[in-house]
């Protein structure tokens, strides 16, 4: 539960009411010769409390150390009422007058995110808490303060039978429980305070130590009364145990006002350095000073490809969600330029981040538009180099093609010829059953360079243009094809190429696998951003469930559109048909 | 094992011989040639493990192996195939010219190499002689 800007008001007053409330109580009561020292201390403690407590309140609303520390404030004013002649602010007193230190130890715990992170944080302060209610209100209904040697106290409202006896074996228990509890805290704080990273260090530090001390000296305090020093003794350490824990709200106000000194001058030499030219990597380096987090890393937003690249061009993936990491975004002109990834601890100062955000997008922005051009420079020789290993593969399917098909039936040619003209003369029929095989198998090698010829240019795309060329392909399948065409032409070539290829290979896959009883090929054009395509689609009406498996047509055709930087797609659900689009991009 | 040319000519005594390629025109037209010089072909095979199996069963005087097998590369294998029964001579053929080839061939235990093209029954007897 967290109280919204609007009840941090109400409270805050309350609690400097509540506070001046109890001054005229303690003046009239007659309890201790100290009273009027616990006149200053409610007000220096108490008011200190909810003073912090309501200004970290109002200055970070969501997180709830601020509503924690006006808690402990209330918790305090309550202890003070032991200190009172009001016979009901005495009983109170006297059964919750240990609350204070239970929530002093749940606001380190959960310091500085207000939020308790494990199991142990929340089994020690569950105890805590039951520790100084239920364990401090059981002996209370045996206390008898006459009995303790305190005439001048007002009655405790709680009693049903005084024994002492009982009371102080209790307490002895209890002493031990919250020695146990104490310490196991200071070991949690202080194995807290070693892994910080160093943002978070620098923030906690000083909250931590007078935080440490408190519990160290809450654990004495308990220690000398389990061994029953004397009334003065464990006076003077009761008054210990309140100079940390007055010390406490304002040791968190300075921190959090030193974080803002140190955020002025962290944003202020910033501008200074990123005011020159800096070095490659020393935008990252000023921002990772300026933070105080060594591990911040920068991601320049590329809006074209829809992706984050370091200043090396190269692509990166911004963290998720409980990583430990956090992303503040910058924009310069309402421009997405760069992503700040930083230790999520910075989250406990989101305006540090932002500022620093804020007087480095200029910086930001010039850094952006390398990465931008590196990674476009990235991007060509990676096309590149995907076109030339495309080329080579081309070159070897054409010499496998030629070596399988014309070649081989050139050879056999040759052989029946060569067996044509030794037979001319003594078995003239034979020869020319022969020849007539001969003639035949020079038809299909013609025919087999043809579609060879037509596999690396088809002629008719050179002279006619796209959709002709496809129109033809589509007559030489032997199944029915609609061809659609929005296309006017004005592609280079090589698109226009890329697109042509798309289809046969895709016509071819039709006749051999789809077994489709008809097939759609659509050819469009598609502008937008980055620029315009050219798109292809064949679609069938057969079996489906082709792949982009190694070694399919469709991997090669895959291949090579991705050489132009294009899209390839297969829908091809089994039973539904497949649907091949192809977009690829010209400018 | 030596051929001689004259056994090539002597009916009843023709050259026993083996055709080991993948494509099946190419073997029917070797075997229609071969057959009308007067070889006697004893089988065919399409790659490199029916080359084998069938070298076993058949005692071919003469192996014409392929080197671009689907399977295997013919080089690789007519070491063993010399050694099947009848003790056959090898001969490597290849669509591709004895000049794109290095001397693997050479290597490879056949006792010569013939480009398809110029295959015919007086190319063979003249290396078998």
């Amino acid at each position: 539960m967290i109280a919204g800007p609007r009840l941090v008001w109400p409270l805050a007053g309350a609690g400097f009411a509540y506070g001046l409330a109890l001054v005229p109580l303690l003046v009239v009561a007659d309890v201790a010769a100290d009273q009027d020292v616990w006149i200053a201390l409610t007000l220096v403690i108490g008011w200190g409390w909810v003073g912090a407590g309501a200004f970290a309140a109002l200055r970070r609303p969501d997180n709830r150390v601020g509503v924690l520390m006006i808690a402990t404030g209330f918790a305090f004013y309550l202890t003070v009422g032991e200190r009172t002649d009001a016979a009901i602010l005495f009983t109170v007193g006297l059964a919750l007058d240990s609350l204070f230190a239970a929530s002093a130890v749940h606001l380190l715990l959960a310091f500085p995110s207000g939020r308790l992170r494990g199991g142990l944080d929340r089994a020690l302060v569950a105890g805590a808490y039951v520790a100084v209610t239920v364990g401090s209100i059981v002996p209370t209904l045996f206390v008898d303060p006459a009995g303790f040697g305190c005439g001048a106290c007002p009655d405790n409202l709680l009693l049903i039978e005084s024994n002492d006896g009982f009371v102080e074996r209790w307490f002895d228990g209890l002493s031990v429980t919250g020695i146990a509890i104490l310490l196991a805290s200071l070991v949690l704080l202080a194995r807290r305070w070693r892994r910080a990273s160093p943002p978070l260090r620098r923030a906690v530090t000083l909250v931590f130590v007078a935080g440490g001390a408190l519990m160290a000296v809450l654990a004495g305090l308990l220690a000398f009364a389990l061994i029953d020093i004397s009334t003065d003794a464990l006076d003077v350490a009761y008054y210990a145990v309140l100079v940390p824990f007055g010390l406490l709200p304002y040791v968190f106000l300075g921190s959090l006002v030193r974080a803002r000194v140190l955020r002025g001058g962290a944003v202020g030499s910033l501008v200074a350095t990123i005011g020159g030219t800096p070095s490659p990597g020393g935008l990252r380096d000023a921002l990772a000073r300026a933070l105080g987090d060594p591990s911040l890393e920068l991601a320049y937003w590329l809006p074209a490809s829809e992706q984050y690249v370091d200043a090396q061009g190269r692509r990166v993936e911004l963290p998720e969600g409980a990583s430990g990491r956090a992303v503040h975004r910058v924009t310069l002109d309402h421009h997405h330029v760069a992503a700040i990834v930083h230790d999520a601890t910075l989250l406990d100062d989101p305006e540090l981040v932002a500022a620093a955000g804020a007087a480095a997008a200029l910086a930001l922005e010039r850094e952006r538009l390398e990465a931008e051009l590196r990674a476009k420079v990235e991007e060509l020789s990676e096309s590149r180099a995907r076109m030339i290993k495309f080329g080579m593969a081309e070159r070897r399917r054409l010499e496998r093609d030629l070596h399988d098909g014309a070649q081989q039936r050139l050879v056999s040619l040759a052989l029946d010829l060569r067996l044509a003209r030794e037979k001319v003369r003594a078995d003239p029929d034979r020869a020319e059953e022969l020849l007539g095989g001969a003639a035949e198998e020079l038809t299909d090698a013609l025919e087999e360079l043809r579609e060879l010829a037509r596999g690396i240019h088809p002629a008719l795309l050179s002279d006619r243009g796209l959709g002709p060329a496809i129109e033809a392909l589509a007559r030489r399948v032997p199944v029915p094809v609609e061809v659609r065409s929005q296309y006017d032409g004005g592609t280079p070539e090589a698109a226009e190429l890329a697109a042509y290829f798309v289809v046969s290979e895709a016509l071819t896959n039709v006749v051999k696998y789809a077994r489709a009883s008809r097939a759609t090929v659509r050819i469009g054009h598609l502008d937008g951003a980055p620029g315009a395509s050219l798109v292809v689609e064949v679609a069938d009406d057969g079996v489906g469930g082709a792949t982009l498996d190694e070694g399919t047509g469709l991997r090669g055709l895959a291949d090579r559109i991705s050489a132009f930087g294009g899209r390839f797609e297969i829908d091809s659900p089994p039973g539904e048909g497949t649907t091949v689009l192809a977009r690829i991009p010209f400018d | 094992m030596q051929a001689s040319q004259q056994s090539v000519r002597m009916p009843g005594h023709a050259i026993r011989v083996l055709i080991v390629d993948d494509h099946a025109g190419f073997r029917a037209s070797v075997r229609r040639l071969l057959e009308g010089q007067g070889f006697e072909v004893v089988g065919e095979a399409a790659d490199g493990a029916a080359a084998l199996r069938r070298a076993a069963e058949v005692e071919a005087d003469l192996i014409l192996l392929d080197i671009h097998l689907p399977d295997l590369d013919g080089r690789d294998i007519a070491g063993r195939l010399v050694e099947a029964p009848g003790e056959p001579a090898i001969v490597l053929i290849s669509s591709r010219d004895i000049d794109d080839l290095d001397d693997s061939v050479e290597r490879a235990g056949a006792r010569g190499f013939i480009s398809k093209a110029e295959l015919s029954g007086d190319a063979l007897a003249a290396l078998l002689r």
